[in-house]
C-alpha cells in the first residue's frame, strides 16, 4: 500500500487554507471534543495529584474518626459515591472512647460551634468556628504564618485563631494579631494565623481555610456542653502501629454504638483510595460525554470530504484521465481529511492547555496535562480523519474516469 | 505491429428499453505515425470511440489491441498507468484545473509519477516552450485565450512523451484563428513521428490529416488516405460539390457532409438499437437515392 506523501499534505493544505471559514466550522466538533476530554482528563489528574499532596503532607497515617459509614469496598464503585456524604455527630462518649483506645495516640476533636461572628466588616459568614484542641497544627503539619496556635493555658481564655483566608476576609491589617471579633456575646482576641492550607478542589470537607479556630473547652462551655465532634482526628505516636491503632478505635466504638457501625475509621491511605475511585469514575464519565462530540466531529469531516468530492468530480476525472490512479485519488481526498482532523485536534489541545491556565489562575485547580492524554488525542483526532474521510475518498477513487469528467 | 489493433468492438450504455448502441462491432487499424481525422454527424459514436482508445473506457463487446498488448478488459489501476505513459488526451472542453497555473497544469501527469517538483515544473516549463507559450507559465487558464488554452492542454499531452495523442475535436470550442494555431501544433507534434487521432467537424481540417475515417450511427462508413495538405475526397464534395442541404433535409437531419458519405450498411435494422430521434436507415436511403 502506497501511503499518503508529504506532495498529498502540501495540497491539502492548500485546500483547506483556501475554504478557510468551511474547514474551520468541520473542524469544531473535532476541536471542542479534543479540548474537552483534554481538560477533563486534566483536571481529574490535578485533583488526585492535590489530594495525594495533600496526604503526604498530613502524613498517611493519620487516622479519621467520623459519623456514618464510608464504603472502601473496590468493586462497588458507585456505592463510594453515595458513601462519601458523611452525616451525624459523635458523641462525647466516643471522644472518650478514642482517648482511651488510641494508647499513646494525639486525639484531636473537631466541632463545629453555631452562632453568628462580627469581625470588623460586620457578620463574617464564609466559615465555621471549629472548636479543637492545642494539637490540631501538629496533627496537620500545619504551622502559623503568625503569632502562635492556643496554648493548654488558654482553654478558658476568649482567644481564637484564623484560617489564613478567614484573617484576610474579616481584617484589614496583613497581621490582625490582638484585635478582636465578636462570637456568641463574648469578644474573642486573635492570637495567631495559620498557614495556608493545602486545599483539595471537589472536596466536600469544611474548609480550614476559611475556619475560625477556638480552643475545645471554650467550645464546649459557650454552648453548655451541646458540642460534638464532627470528626476526630487521631495521629498515632508511630506509623507503624496505625493499624493496630484503627482496629482498637473501631472495636472501642462498636461497643458504644450497640454493635452497629455507624461510624467510619480510616487511614489517609484509605481516603485517598476511595477519592481516587471516585474522582477516576467522574473523570470517565465526564470525558466519555465529552468523546460524544469527537464522534459528531467526525461525522462533520465525512460531510465536508462528501462535498469536496461532488465539487471536484470533474477535476477527479481530469486527474483520472492524464493517469492518476484509484489509491492517488483516495490519497488526495485522505489527506484533506486528515489535515481537518489533525488541525482540529492540534487546535483543541492547544485550547485545552489555555482552559488549564485559566483554571490554575482562576480557581483552586491545578490541572496536570499528561503527555499520554495528548498523545491518544491527537491519535485519535488523525484516526477519525482515516475513518470519516475514507468513504467520501472512496467514492471519488472508485469514479471511472468518463463519469467523473461528466461531473456525476 | 500495428499502434491499435480494434476487432468488432461494441459499446452499449444503459440497459433494458434505454439501451444505446454507441459503437457497433467497429473494426479499425491505425499504424504508427499516421495522422487520423474521425468525421461524422453529432452522436454517431466519435468520442465514444475515443475513450475507448484513451483507455477512459472500456468496450462492452470486442478486442483491442494497444502496442500489441491487449487492454479491452484492463483494470482501472492498470488503464490508468498506460494512460499516464503512452497516451495524451486532448478534449473539446480544454479541461485545465482552473485553480491552477497553465505550468502547473502541463505538469500534472508527472505528478502521478514520482517525480520530483522542480523536475516536474522543469519538464513543464520545456513542453510549455515547445508549443510557443513559454511567456504564459503563470498564467492561470482565464487569463487565457481559447487557443492558448488549448496549447497548454497539448503541452500537458506531451509531457510524458506519449506515443499516441487522441484529440476530441481539440477545435470545437475555438474560432478559425484558435484552430489553425492547434491544428498547426499538432501537425508538428506528427512530424515528430506521433501517431495522432482527432475528431473534427470541420472538412477544411482534413488538410492536416494522412487518413480520414468516417462514421455514422456507431459504425465506420468510410475509410479513405489522403496527401497532407489536400481536403480529403469525401469531406470535399461536402465542402464544394453536394448541394445546399434541402428544407426536408434539414428536419431529417442529415447534413451536407453525411450526403457525401456512401451508404451505410443496413445492417443495422435488426440490433436491438432504442435510439433517440433518429432514424438512420431512412435518412440513408434517402442519401443514396438522391446521388
Ligand atoms: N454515458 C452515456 N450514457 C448513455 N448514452 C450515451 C452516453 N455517452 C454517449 N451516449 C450515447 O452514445 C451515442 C454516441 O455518443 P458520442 O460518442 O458522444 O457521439 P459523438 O461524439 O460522435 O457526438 C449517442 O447516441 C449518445 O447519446
Ligand atoms: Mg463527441
Amino acid at each position: 500500500m502506497k501511503t499518503l506523501s508529504r506532495g498529498n499534505f502540501k495540497a491539502a493544505w492548500k485546500s483547506v487554507r483556501r475554504n478557510r471559514g468551511r474547514s474551520f466550522l468541520t473542524m469544531l466538533g473535532i476541536i471542542i471534543g479534543v479540548a474537552s476530554v483534554v481538560s477533563v482528563v486534566s483536571i481529574g489528574e490535578g485533583v488526585k495529584r492535590q489530594v495525594t499532596m495533600q496526604i503526604n503532607h498530613v502524613g498517611s497515617d493519620l487516622i479519621t474518626v467520623r459519623a456514618g459509614q464510608l464504603s472502601t469496598s473496590a468493586n462497588g464503585r458507585l456505592s463510594v459515591l453515595s458513601g462519601v456524604h458523611v452525616s451525624g455527630s459523635l458523641s462525647d462518649k466516643d471522644l472518650s472512647s478514642v482517648r482511651q483506645t488510641a494508647t499513646g495516640a494525639t486525639v484531636v476533636p473537631l466541632a463545629v460551634v453555631g452562632g453568628a461572628v462580627t469581625g470588623e466588616h460586620g457578620a463574617y459568614q464564609d466559615g465555621p468556628v471549629i472548636a479543637t484542641s492545642t494539637n490540631l497544627p501538629s496533627v496537620l503539619n500545619q504551622s502559623t504564618a503568625f503569632g502562635t496556635f492556643f496554648t493548654g493555658d488558654d482553654d478558658q481564655n476568649n482567644v481564637a485563631v484564623l484560617g489564613a483566608q478567614a484573617a484576610r476576609r474579616m481584617f484589614d491589617e496583613e497581621v490582625p494579631l490582638g484585635h478582636t471579633f465578636g462570637f456568641r456575646g463574648k469578644e474573642f482576641m486573635v492570637r495567631g494565623v495559620l498557614n495556608d492550607f493545602t486545599t483539595t478542589p471537589l472536596s466536600t470537607d469544611v474548609d480550614f481555610n476559611n475556619a475560625i479556630y477556638i480552643p475545645y473547652a471554650m467550645g464546649q462551655q459557650l454552648t453548655d456542653n451541646s458540642t460534638l465532634p464532627y470528626e476526630i482526628l487521631v495521629k498515632p505516636a508511630d506509623a507503624s502501629k496505625a493499624d493496630k491503632t484503627v482496629d482498637a478505635i473501631r472495636s472501642g466504638l462498636l461497643k458504644n454504638h450497640g454493635d452497629s457501625s455507624d461510624f467510619s475509621v480510616l487511614k489517609q491511605s484509605q481516603t485517598q483510595a476511595t477519592t481516587d475511585g471516585v474522582l477516576s469514575l467522574l473523570t470517565e464519565l465526564i470525558a466519555g460525554a465529552a468523546a460524544i462530540s469527537l464522534l459528531v466531529g467526525g461525522i462533520g469531516i465525512m460531510n465536508i470530504t462528501l462535498v469536496s468530492v461532488t465539487e471536484r468530480m470533474h477535476e477527479v476525472g481530469i486527474r483520472k484521465a492524464v493517469g492518476a490512479t484509484n489509491r492517488q485519488i483516495l490519497n488526495e481526498f485522505m489527506a484533506e481529511a486528515v489535515v481537518l482532523s489533525v488541525g482540529g485536534g492540534v487546535i483543541g489541545i492547544i485550547i485545552a492547555g489555555i482552559i488549564d491556565v485559566v483554571l490554575r489562575l482562576t480557581t483552586t485547580l491545578a490541572p496536570v496535562m499528561q503527555w499520554q492524554a495528548v498523545v491518544i488525542a491527537a491519535g485519535i483526532s488523525i484516526l477519525i480523519g482515516v475513518v470519516f474521510g475514507s468513504a467520501p475518498a472512496l467514492k471519488a477513487a472508485r469514479k471511472d474516469p468518463i463519469t467523473a469528467l461528466r461531473g456525476e | 505491429m500495428p499502434v491499435i489493433e480494434i476487432k468488432d468492438v461494441s459499446k452499449l450504455y444503459g440497459f433494458g428499453d434505454a439501451t444505446t448502441l454507441a459503437l457497433d462491432e467497429v473494426d479499425l487499424v491505425i499504424e504508427e505515425g499516421e495522422f487520423v481525422a474521425i468525421m461524422g454527424p453529432s452522436g454517431c459514436g466519435k468520442s465514444t470511440l475515443m475513450n475507448l482508445i484513451g483507455l477512459l473506457d472500456r468496450p462492452t463487446h470486442g478486442d483491442y489491441h494497444l502496442n500489441g498488448r491487449k487492454v479491452s478488459r484492463l483494470r482501472p489501476n492498470h488503464a490508468a498507468k498506460i494512460r499516464r505513459d503512452t497516451i495524451g488526451f486532448i478534449f473539446q472542453s480544454f479541461n485545465l484545473l482552473p485553480k491552477l497555473t497553465a505550468l502547473e497544469n502541463v505538469a500534472l501527469p508527472l505528478t502521478y509519477k514520482n517525480i520530483s517538483l522542480t523536475k516536474r515544473l522543469k519538464m513543464a516549463s520545456n513542453i510549455l516552450e515547445r508549443v510557443g507559450m513559454k511567456d504564459r507559465e503563470y498564467y492561470l487558464p482565464s487569463q487565457l485565450s481559447g487557443g492558448q488554452v488549448q496549447c497548454a492542454a497539448i503541452a500537458r499531452a506531451l509531457v510524458n512523451n506519449p506515443k499516441l495523442i487522441i484529440a476530441d475535436e481539440p477545435t470545437g470550442n475555438l474560432d478559425s484563428t484558435g484552430s489553425r494555431l492547434v491544428m498547426e501544433l499538432l501537425s508538428e507534434v506528427h512530424r515528430m513521428g506521433n501517431t495522432i487521432l482527432f475528431v473534427t467537424h470541420n472538412p477544411e481540417l482534413t488538410r492536416y490529416a494522412t487518413r480520414v475515417v468516417y462514421m455514422h450511427d456507431g459504425t465506420i462508413v468510410q475509410d479513405e488516405q489522403t496527401a497532407i495538405g489536400q481536403v480529403a475526397s469525401t469531406a470535399k464534395k461536402a465542402l464544394y460539390k453536394t448541394a445546399p442541404t434541402s428544407e426536408e433535409d434539414d428536419l431529417a437531419g442529415v447534413s451536407a457532409l453525411m450526403k457525401a458519405v456512401p451508404s451505410t450498411p443496413s445492417k443495422r435494422t435488426s440490433k436491438p438499437t432504442a435510439k433517440k430521434n433518429r432514424k438512420p436507415n431512412k435518412t440513408t436511403k434517402k442519401a443514396k437515392a438522391k446521388r
